[in-house]
């Protein structure tokens, strides 16, 4: 879909809805869709956040845009360094912008991959909702329960398709360990413990300083409370400090935790009680948890889900491998989970990019009038699924903040020292005002929700 | 003990008095302790000094403070987090009193002479415990440039019709450059206003990298 001389697809659509009368100039995709692409149209995306993932899915969507699956619009970013690097990955006929809100409000730009620092998703995947464009946001969906609640409203409210970029979902093993499990092979699971490596340590600390030339502070801050720059903040380490990526648990908790959910049924569902305690990092600006345990107690069904982040020398071993499994060698065999049933235990390793499952999920025969499960097309795939047709996408926006809110409330009981109760159906903490309080962080004029 | 004669009476506040003394110094003993391992060489023993802070309390407030703005990068850091352990400490359930106690000594940090940083760190404690009682002089920073953007937000986060009026009060009294800033704390907070439109979706930014 070319911007120019062309009709793009609203405008296509809009008079298409006037043009009632000859049906049969309309694909039939685009009729029995309601406002989302055809099955056989080219979504038009952008994208936000051209650094770290942003730069993979960049490079993932030109190689689509070649095999003709997408057109590509617009690369946007706060640093103009990465903006000029994505602008040559993009090729001619690509849009440059600093300030994302340019491209939204661009009517030809259908969907858009949000992967900027975590602390800008709620904001920017709201923005994007309200402005009619399908969301590809990175994960962890929001760093607060309110931007999560705002989150899911908004893409309720405007009909859009949100995949998260929870993909472990989306793995060949996590298919296989989801059909294992839920067929019984364990028995009746009632505790998952997931394990995690530690987070780092900032053993290079430095003073705040001015930034540098090509990054614009103020935006990259956005809905941050404004503090001077340092360059222990970014790119890539923002990972570290809690207000925005919240450490391992929220960075690899919303993958782990995400197959958790999804492979016990428990999309949809919380926890009653969240209790975690954890080590500080002993100096640098970074204060995630590098040591951390998180017991999250889920009641009818009564369960129970563990983060624990730990030593290496005490993580599972990983199993040995040929490479000629569907997820190949484990390559990060650092953090996963183990489910504990009454009749035996699984483990598998990973649970973003790379899922691996145990053997004997892999290698499980499903018997005559065995349970199957959704197998997904791919993580991109499934999203284009979503926008064409309308169907919830494997990570969908629901689903992802609910694995979100796990990671939040595991590190709001870190930082409070204390035990928290959660009301699911209500959607907040009960029985402890400043944690209250806590759920919702106010952000900065005009980067806000 | 009956309170009608005159020498009990006078005894009875004697032994307060002697009491409070033993624990007023008791207090000053932990806060100097705890500052001399904020200020440690060691970063282990300023780690675990700053996680035992909590308890020590308010009385630490006003020193931790001093020594955020120490020269040592580290040893501010640790008093800083300090601070905060005892802002987390003293907000759990059932500690009120304690929780007051804080609130009290962080007010006294908003004042002029103390340095930016330092007051607007104060600024986001009182938002997870400011009470009623700081409102009035969280509001009176939203005079201030450097302050005002942390006291509104700060302001939007406290649960109080009290608050609600102060952001009211500041709108009529903010400069042109600033109105929108506090007409959006008070959307977020269910209040209605006109004539300010939120531009949260409006660009503003430019680039200046060129498409190929």
């Amino acid at each position: 879909m070319k911007r120019t001389n062309q009709l793009n697809r609203r405008e296509f659509l809009a008079a298409a809805g006037a043009a009632v009368s000859v049906p049969y100039l309309i694909p039939s995709g685009v009729l029995a869709a309601r406002g989302r692409g055809g099955a056989n149209e080219r979504i038009t995306m952008a994208h936000i956040g051209v650094g770290g993932m942003g730069g993979y899915h960049l490079s993932d969507m030109v190689e689509r845009r070649g095999r003709g699956e997408v057109n590509i619009a617009a690369v946007c970013d706060a640093d103009e360094k990465r903006l000029a690097n994505a602008v040559k990955t993009a090729g001619p006929g690509v849009d440059a912008y600093r300030d994302y809100r340019y491209i939204l409000q661009r009517k030809d730009i259908d969907a858009v991959v949000i992967a900027t620092p975590d602390h800008w998703h709620g904001a920017q995947m709201v923005h994007a909702a309200e402005c009619g464009k399908h969301v590809y946001v990175e994960k962890p969906a929001c760093c607060t329960i309110e931007e999560g609640k705002a989150m899911v409203a908004a893409a309720k409210k405007n009909n859009v398709s949100v995949q998260v970029g929870s993909q472990g979902r989306s793995q060949p093993e996590a298919y296989l360990a989801h059909r294992y499990l839920v067929n019984g092979n364990i028995g009746h699971i009632s505790r998952v413990d997931c394990f995690h490596y530690p987070s780092p340590e900032d053993n290079n600390p430095v003073p705040d300083s001015d930034p540098p030339a090509e990054l614009d502070w103020d935006l990259w801050l956005g809905p941050l409370r404004w503090r001077p720059y340092n360059r222990r903040y970014c790119p890539g380490s923002f990972r570290w400090f809690l207000e925005s990526g919240g450490g391992q648990i929220r960075d690899r908790g919303a993958h782990v935790m995400s197959c958790a959910m999804w492979w016990m049924g428990a999309d949809g569902t919380g926890p009653v009680t969240i209790e975690a305690t954890g080590t500080p990092p002993k100096k640098g600006l970074w204060d995630s948890a590098v040591l951390m345990e998180v017991t999250y107690r889920f009641k009818n069904p009564d369960w129970t889900l563990t983060w624990t982040q730990m030593p290496r020398d005490k993580l599972p071993a990983a199993e040995e491998r040929t490479g000629q499994e569907p997820g190949g060698k484990i390559v990060r065999p650092g953090y996963g989970a183990i489910y504990r049933g009454d009749k035996g235990k699984f483990i598998h390793w990973g649970g973003d990019g790379g899922t691996w499952a145990e053997k004997k999920a892999r290698e499980w025969e499903p018997p005559a009038g065995a349970k199957d499960v959704y197998k997904s097309p791919g993580h991109k795939e499934d999203w284009f699924k979503g926008i064409k047709t309308g169907e919830k996408t494997i990570m969908n926006i629901e689903a992802a903040v609910g694995v979100a809110n796990l990671c939040i409330l595991g590190n709001l009981s870190y930082i409070l020292g204390r035990k928290l109760e959660w009301d699911q159906a209500k959607q907040e903490i009960v029985g402890d005002e400043q944690a209250h309080r806590m759920m919702y962080r106010p952000q900065r004029h005009p980067y806000h929700l | 003990m009956s309170m009608n004669n005159p020498k009990k009476v006078f005894l009875a506040a004697a032994v307060v008095a002697a009491s409070t003394g033993t624990t007023e110094a008791a207090k000053g003993d932990r806060v100097q302790k705890l500052i001399s391992k904020i200020r440690d060489d060691s970063a282990e023993v300023r780690t675990n000094a700053w996680l035992s802070a909590g308890e020590v309390g308010a009385p630490a407030v006003e020193a931790l403070a001093k020594v955020m703005t120490e020269g040592d990068l580290e040893v501010a850091r640790a008093a800083k987090r300090a601070l905060w352990k005892i802002v987390r400490h003293c907000g759990r359930p059932g500690a009120g009193n304690e929780r007051r106690a804080v609130v009290g000594e962080l007010v006294e940090l908003l004042d002029d002479e103390q340095p930016v940083p330092v007051r607007r760190e104060v600024l986001w404690m009182l938002s997870e415990i400011g009470t009623r009682k700081s409102i009035k002089p969280i509001a009176a920073l939203l005079s201030n440039k450097e302050l005002r953007e942390d006291a509104r937000m700060v302001l939007q986060r406290i649960p109080s019709k009290g608050a609600i009026a102060a952001l009211k009060a500041g709108l009529k009294a903010a400069p042109e450059d600033f109105k929108l800033n506090i007409a959006q704390s008070l959307r977020q907070r269910g209040v209605e206003v006109s004539g300010l439109p939120c531009v949260k979706l409006v660009p503003t930014k430019k680039t200046n990298v060129k498409p190929l």
